[in-house]
């Protein structure tokens, strides 16, 4: 669950927070497409860098760490895997540049983590839904993603007073081998269904008693306009990937073992 | 002049056998407060679909009778068409409330009406004043307490300006002092901007003092229809099991002993307080 934490949005007001979500994703398109092509340590640990003042910015540096630390698992999978690669494949051999290769794998991953986290921890899913509905997606559509997002805590909140519930009555989670624990769930699971699906016959009565769908074109309370920092973002962006398919072609990149002289 | 209409109404739900509405007629007057009361699975939650459509649009079944809301015969309205006449408010808070600030969920109707963005921001901050959560506008609705997710609920209904305020049972989950604090938002709601207010209730002794008109029903009938005083001290209510303030039935307790009388019968505490003081002088 820590991922998850790691992605989830608090409501504080930052330069970051106030800009365009379609413009946010397009600066994680484009940190995406720039660490997608190299496969050298230094540019990537360049990126990683690069991205740290909008972590700083953002104010978000706790909720960030704890994204890292949530990664940490998955990008130590990647590293181990990539060694035990090379090391096999070079004949059971195992030179510097082969860590600074599976080194390089890890970070383009933490970078990505990276850029997605302050996208989630930066943008309210309200304006994600704004965004999803500007860029021409049925509202139905980002109805059902900003209504889903809503009744996580909901139903979380839920599952958790089923499981105390069971639990009462003498259901034991813990007890057994790996598919016995998991047909455990299930008590908790049919409940948990079933109130969800009575809970949306009731958020659909609801939603009829404020009219819904009584025309085409519905208005909305929010609208997003661009401004000049997200301009702004845009020229950044867009100078990232420039530079970065630069680099790629016309310097080569020196590797950091080279540069200590391995 | 009046505002709700129902004659000879009956109402079966799909797959039922027994009609959850029983040829049941009645009459509402512009203005006017109503308490809706009566034994559980009585009908009355199945009477306030029916005033904005829910029956028989969305669940269908089998609607024999005439209902008028506003002017509306509601078989003829799609139901958006009715929800900005009649706003209906629901039992569960939770269940009622779809975006992710309270703002944005007091403009949903607004915004499905397609109200231009300005309009609709002073409507909304006008809902949100008369409901008293101006304070909450940027929370998410799971961080409020039931109380105030309930005070948005009446807030994103009233920003549609109905006629008629309906609420089923919305006090039911909430303590007594977030009770009040609705039950004052709708008595507010109903005097200075004179919306008629249908309430459906079982805590008769908080709110029987704002009612102007009382409607018991029991079993898909109306029992009783009347002024509140007249219906609640009636023998027929109290043995509907239906929870008559505890000053009436301490007042016909009193009577039964020669002990207290009055034409008029008290239904509040102060009420009741000054007729013991009377007693006690005499």
């Amino acid at each position: 669950m820590s991922v998850f934490d790691g992605l989830k949005f608090r409501g504080i007001s930052s330069p970051i927070h106030m800009l365009d979500p379609r413009i946010k994703f397009f600066y994680v398109c484009s940190i995406f497409v720039v660490a997608i092509i190299f496969f050298e340590l230094l540019p990537l640990l360049v990126l990683f860098l690069f991205q740290i003042p909008f972590v700083i910015l953002a104010r978000v540096q706790k909720e960030w760490i704890r994204s890292l630390r949530g990664a940490a698992f998955l990008a130590s999978i990647i590293f181990g895997t990539n060694i035990l690669f090379r090391f096999i494949y070079a004949g059971y051999t195992l030179t510097a540049s082969d860590v600074e290769y599976a080194s390089a794998m890890t970070l383009r991953f933490i970078a990505l983590v990276e850029s997605f986290s302050i996208f989630f921890l930066t943008t309210s899913p309200d304006h994600l839904g704004l965004a999803l509905e500007k860029s021409h997606i049925p509202y139905e559509f980002c109805f059902a993603f900003t209504t889903a997002v809503r009744f996580v805590p909901v139903l979380a909140e839920e599952a958790q007073t089923i499981m105390d519930a069971q639990k009462a009555r003498g259901l034991e989670l813990e007890k057994g081998n790996f598919l016995r624990r998991i047909r455990n769930y299930i008590p908790i699971l049919i409940p948990l269904i079933i109130s969800a699906i009575r809970r949306s016959l009731e958020l659909a009565e609801a939603m009829e008693a404020r009219a819904w769908g009584a025309i085409e074109k519905r208005t909305n309370l929010y609208t997003l306009k661009m401004k000049r920092n997200d301009y702004l973002l845009v020229l950044v962006s867009i100078a990232v990937i420039i530079v970065g398919i630069f680099v790629k072609i016309y310097v080569s990149v020196p590797t950091i073992s080279n540069l200590l002289g391995f | 002049m009046v505002i709700v209409e129902a004659k000879d109404l009956t109402y079966t739900y799909p797959n039922a056998e027994k009609p959850a509405l029983d040829d049941v007629s009645f009459e509402i007057q512009k203005g006017e407060f109503v308490i809706l009361t009566g034994p559980s699975g009585c009908g009355k939650t199945s009477l306030c679909r029916c005033l904005n459509g829910l029956i028989p649009h969305f669940y269908q079944g089998e609607l024999k009778g005439k209902i008028v809301v506003n002017g509306l015969n509601v078989v003829d309205h799609p139901i958006h068409e009715l929800a900005m006449c009649v706003g209906l408010v629901f039992q569960n808070p939770e269940n009622q409330l779809f975006a992710l600030s309270v703002e944005k969920d007091v403009a949903f109707g607004l915004e499905n009406l397609g109200i231009p963005r300005k309009e609709m921001r002073e409507r909304v901050n006008w809902a949100m004043e008369t409901a008293g959560i101006m304070d909450l506008a940027e929370r998410a609705p799971h961080e409020l307490s039931g109380g105030q997710q309930q005070r948005v609920a009446i807030a994103s209904i009233m920003a549609m300006n109905p006629e008629i305020l309906v609420l089923d049972e919305p006090t039911s989950f909430l303590d007594p002092v977030g009770a009040k604090k609705i039950f004052g938002v709708i008595s507010k709601l109903n005097e200075s901007l004179d919306v008629t207010v249908i309430l459906i209730e079982h805590r008769l002794d908080l709110v029987a003092r704002y009612a102007n008109h009382v409607v018991v029903m029991d079993a898909g009938k109306i029992i009783l229809d009347g002024e509140p005083r007249e219906v609640l001290n009636s023998e027929k209510t109290r043995m509907l099991g239906v929870g008559i303030p505890k000053v009436t039935r301490l007042f016909q307790l009193l009577e039964e002993q020669k002990a207290l009388h009055s034409k008029k019968v008290p239904i509040m505490a102060e009420e009741m307080g000054e007729l013991v003081r009377g007693a006690l002088k005499a």
